[in-house]
């Protein structure tokens, strides 16, 4: 069985092929200003650095979570997860470019971020952004990201991931490496819940500033888990078409379209907390949060539930979807896609909000806020449904990302051969 | 299930049994007198028991002003009781359903117990809000029947009525997993039982055979039956969420609720198994069947729930600091500086702190100080619904209408009176059914038995075996 993977040269020019057409996309995005400062290069770039980053992340959530429930089932295959989570150091990167701007006041992605807003005497004085200064400020969101993002990477996925391939060559029967990182794993729990709640809320929340949900961080996070077992399922899918992966049957295949079904209805259980909740008790501040995306992205409002529901729901129900692969990788494409537009919807309308007001406050003479027309919006391309440039910044991102993973899968053997529990996944059956 | 078990994993049924023993084991509980303990146990539960028909008779007798509910705090000790036991029942089901469908073999050692278990707190638990309406026999208004009251119709838009559907069929969905497990292990001890007793377990037991088909249409409804429960365990703590959360009461409307609800639920669940079992094998002589083992498994799904809940703690004060309304943010001073901060105090001390101990192996396996924090959660837990309850509603928006609330000797006699009720029900049900799984404890003997994994494991060529087989893969990479 051929377990050492080979990235050839083919698949890399292929890949680079997307990431030009990505960085081409993205630079184009920056010559649109339809919505002003540049609006829609940044939320394209946070988007999407924030959807990638987050599936590295929930990959090493994931095999810290498995490896201390003591699961069996998953270990043949979880080399793909250990190559995930080496894309955090990328993602660091890119988030920088985001902290650079907030310096520089390159964009206004944030509305907390702009001058005066703490200010009393200044016309821009926000009391309510005032009272979040302490959490919502450029120092936070700077060393908070880089604190946090290097933390995963540095100090548990690097780690976690050298002793995991030492343990093909120096592995023992007293499994010393396998007790090593379940210590990691458990010690990576509790801080990967805290740390990844603070990033959501300043990446992602904080772009409808006065808004806030107690339940935010969890919902996105769940959509990060969706994304990463979809993706997860569709790079085995493909690596076992090259021949490689033999041992992984569709046993486990079946396994992955579980969890596939049944986090896409806990994604849909906590969506429905989240809106049910705040519908029902119709509190303004924050049911806007809503209303601005039912009334002006309906598009985007309903394609998520019908991706990230209705159709999942309905295609996985029954047994045989979850071993067929044409279907599992229809489903895997619905919900991938499916969740990055979730989190272009959690994105993009806040930002194009805080575009126009920061134009209307710097063009409007008596510092009056300039209030947009009421009434449905019209159609803004990259704002109201992703455009091509959009698709292709898309592409341009999966592609570095699958670049990094596949360059780290050739770096060790796809199968990690002394792990204790190799023995039960390789005779895995449902 | 994989015959092929790591090196690593740890035996889950010690004493080197045998299926004979096993059943031996099991069966013998219900076929032998009580010993002493368990009629103390008894004579002591039906005691509690009394105490509580006398506050239920005195209440109704005299009406719910026998309570200590006034003008603004309309919920007290009935709703965070009601709420704490609901909690408690939501274990059984989640041992018995996700556990199963996640397929852990240690659930078949605490399974039967746990939804017994579980049984009975819905029972204990229904017994306040049916109280509250104040003239119970009233109570069949509540479901929504084609009925002679004219326009009077239940409020379809409230989540209390919700919470009425929900948990009737959260119950029913139990009751039936329950009894579905228990007819094989019916059959087995009608099997070994002469006369009246033989008849009366025959009848129970539905008439099984262990023919094929009935193993086969048996595992067939465990699965289906697994499926519902899931999303039923998830939704009857989500909605007893919803019955605060719906609400513009700060404190009580945040989104992150639901979740953290069904957490805290399993979190103080798992901890009323263990205070059972850790009883129950000692007074049974159980303890090859609930091992060490499964009490540190439990313990670390404790560890972890616990710590979802905390989480959810600091997330709702960091929220409420975060969302710059000063009536959520004085709704949360209020709980940890308030009037009832002990309760807050309580609360936090018992379900978020105290269980980090159990980050430390040799505590998650030792028994006396497992008992003790169990017994610890338990009382945290019914301190988060005080705290969520009654702190909130001392200190409204009016501050005219500002209380203070304790109960009356009624309102304690009736929650003591539900211990009497759950430990008489369980009391009775180790006497008449197996304690523990006999089937499902047979069906991972060759997985889990400590002759075949493990240490000492005699039946040394098995693991070996598999041991080798892990090992396939590692041989033909060592020959490219």
């Amino acid at each position: 069985m051929n377990n050492q993977f080979t990235f050839e040269g083919k698949q890399r020019t292929t890949l680079i092929g997307f990431i030009i057409l990505g960085a081409i996309c993205l630079g184009l995005s920056f010559l649109d200003n339809t919505v002003p400062y540049h609006m829609r290069f940044w939320s394209n770039f946070l988007h999407n650095t924030v959807f990638f980053t987050g599936i590295s992340f929930i990959s090493l959530f994931v095999l810290a979570a498995f490896t201390t429930a003591y699961g069996g089932w998953y270990v043949v295959m979880k080399r793909v997860w250990e190559a995930y989570s080496q894309f955090l150091i990328v993602g660091l990167l890119l988030m920088l470019v985001i902290i650079a701007g907030v310096w520089g006041h390159f964009h206004h992605l944030y509305h907390w971020a702009a001058d005066g807003i703490t200010d009393p005497n200044s016309p821009a004085y926000d009391p309510i952004l005032a009272g979040k200064a302490g959490f919502l400020n450029k120092y936070w969101y700077t060393f908070g990201t880089i604190g946090f993002i290097g933390m995963w990477y540095f100090v548990f996925a690097v780690p976690m991931r050298r002793i995991s391939v030492a343990e093909d060559t120096e592995g023992t029967t007293d499994f010393e490496h396998h007790e090593r990182y379940r210590k990691f794993s458990a010690f990576f729990l509790p801080i990967a819940a805290f740390s990844s709640a603070a990033m959501i809320w300043q990446w992602v929340m904080s772009i409808d500033s006065h808004w806030y949900s107690t339940m935010f961080a969890w919902y996105s996070t769940a959509s990060w888990f969706v994304s990463a077992l979809a993706l997860t399922i569709m790079t085995i899918i493909w690596l076992k078409s090259k021949g490689y992966y033999e041992q992984v049957t569709d046993e486990h295949i079946h396994d992955l379209g579980k969890l596939l079904f049944a986090f896409s209805v806990f994604w849909t259980y906590l969506w429905f907390s989240q809106f049910m909740l705040i519908w029902y008790a119709n509190i303004g501040e924050e049911t806007i949060y809503f209303k601005e995306r039912v009334t002006n992205y309906p598009v985007l409002w309903y394609g998520n539930l019908v991706m990230n529901f209705v159709l999942p729901f309905l295609i996985l129900m029954r047994n045989s979807t979850k071993r067929k692969y044409g279907t599992l990788i229809l489903c895997c494409l619905l919900t991938f896609f499916g969740h990055w537009w979730d989190f272009f919807m959690m994105i993009k309308p806040g930002a194009k909000i805080n575009a126009d007001h920061a134009y209307h406050a710097a063009h409007s003479a008596g510092g009056d806020h300039g209030h947009a027309a009421h009434g449905v919006q019209g159609f803004v391309s990259g704002f109201t449904l992703p455009g091509f440039l959009e698709i292709g910044i898309f592409l341009g991102f999966l592609a570095l990302f699958l670049y990094v993973v596949l360059g780290q899968l050739a770096k060790a053997s796809l199968v990690p051969k002394n792990d204790p529990y190799l023995g039960e996944s390789l005779h895995h059956h449902v | 299930m994989s015959a092929v078990v790591s090196k690593i994993r740890e035996p889950l049924i010690t004493g080197g049994k045998s299926y004979h023993d096993i059943t031996e084991d099991l069966c013998s509980p219900t076929e032998s007198v009580p010993n002493a303990t368990w009629i103390f146990a008894f004579v002591a539960s039906v005691g509690l028991l009394t105490v509580g028909l006398f506050c239920i008779f005195w209440t109704i007798w005299f009406g719910i002003g026998a309570w200590n509910l006034n003008r603004t705090i309309g919920w007290g000790w009935d709703i965070t009781n009601f709420v704490w036991w609901i909690g408690i029942g939501h274990a059984g089901t989640l041992i018995s359903a996700i556990l199963l469908l996640f397929r852990q073999k240690w659930r078949t050692g605490v399974n039967r117990a746990a939804e017994a278990m579980t049984i009975f707190a819905v029972m204990c638990a229904g017994l306040f809000p049916a109280l509250h309406t104040g003239r119970p026999w009233f109570d069949f208004f509540m479901f929504p029947y084609p009925n002679s009251r004219g326009p009077l119709w239940v409020n379809f838009n409230s989540p209390l009525l919700w919470d009425l559907f929900a948990i009737s069929t959260y119950f029913t969905v139990s009751l039936l997993f329950w009894y579905t497990g228990l007819v094989p292990d019916f059959a087995t001890v009608r099997d070994r039982a002469t006369g009246l007793r033989k008849k009366i377990y025959n009848f129970l037991s539905f008439g099984w055979t262990g023919s094929a088909k009935h193993w086969q249409r048996w595992e067939y409804l465990s699965l289906v039956l697994a499926g519902l429960a899931t999303p039923l365990v998830l939704s009857v703590h989500t909605i007893v969420s919803f019955d605060f959360a719906t609400s513009v009461i700060p404190g009580w409307h945040t989104t992150i609720f639901p979740p953290y609800f069904v957490a805290g639920a399993v979190f103080s669940g798992f901890a009323m198994v263990l205070t059972l079992m850790i009883m129950t094998r000692k007074i049974l002589s159980l303890e090859d069947y609930i091992t060490i083992e499964h009490i540190e498994s439990m313990n670390k799904v404790i560890l972890c729930t616990g710590s979802i809940v905390g989480v959810a703690y600091l997330t709702e004060l960091f929220v409420a600091w975060y969302s710059g309304y000063v009536y959520e943010q004085f709704a949360f001073y209020n709980r940890a500086a308030g009037i009832y901060w002990w309760s807050y105090f309580g609360m936090m001390a018992c379900n978020v702190i105290s269980p980090q101990i159990f980050w430390i192996k040799k505590f998650r396996r030792n028994i006396f100080i497992t008992f003790f924090m169990s017994i610890f959660i338990n009382i945290g837990m019914w301190f988060e619904r005080f705290v969520i309850i009654a702190t909130t509603l001392a200190r409204d928006y009016l501050p005219s209408s500002w209380s203070y609330y304790y109960p009356t000797w009624v309102e304690m006699g009736i929650y003591i009176g539900t211990f009497g009720l759950f430990f008489v029900l369980f009391l009775l049900f180790t006497r008449v059914a197996p304690v523990v799984a006999i089937a499902e404890v047979k069906s991972i003997l060759k997985t889990g038995g400590d002759q075949y994994v493990g240490k000492n494991a005699t039946h040394a060529h098995h693991h070996a075996a598999s041991h080798d087989h892990g090992h396939d893969s590692h041989d033909d990479h060592h020959a490219h």
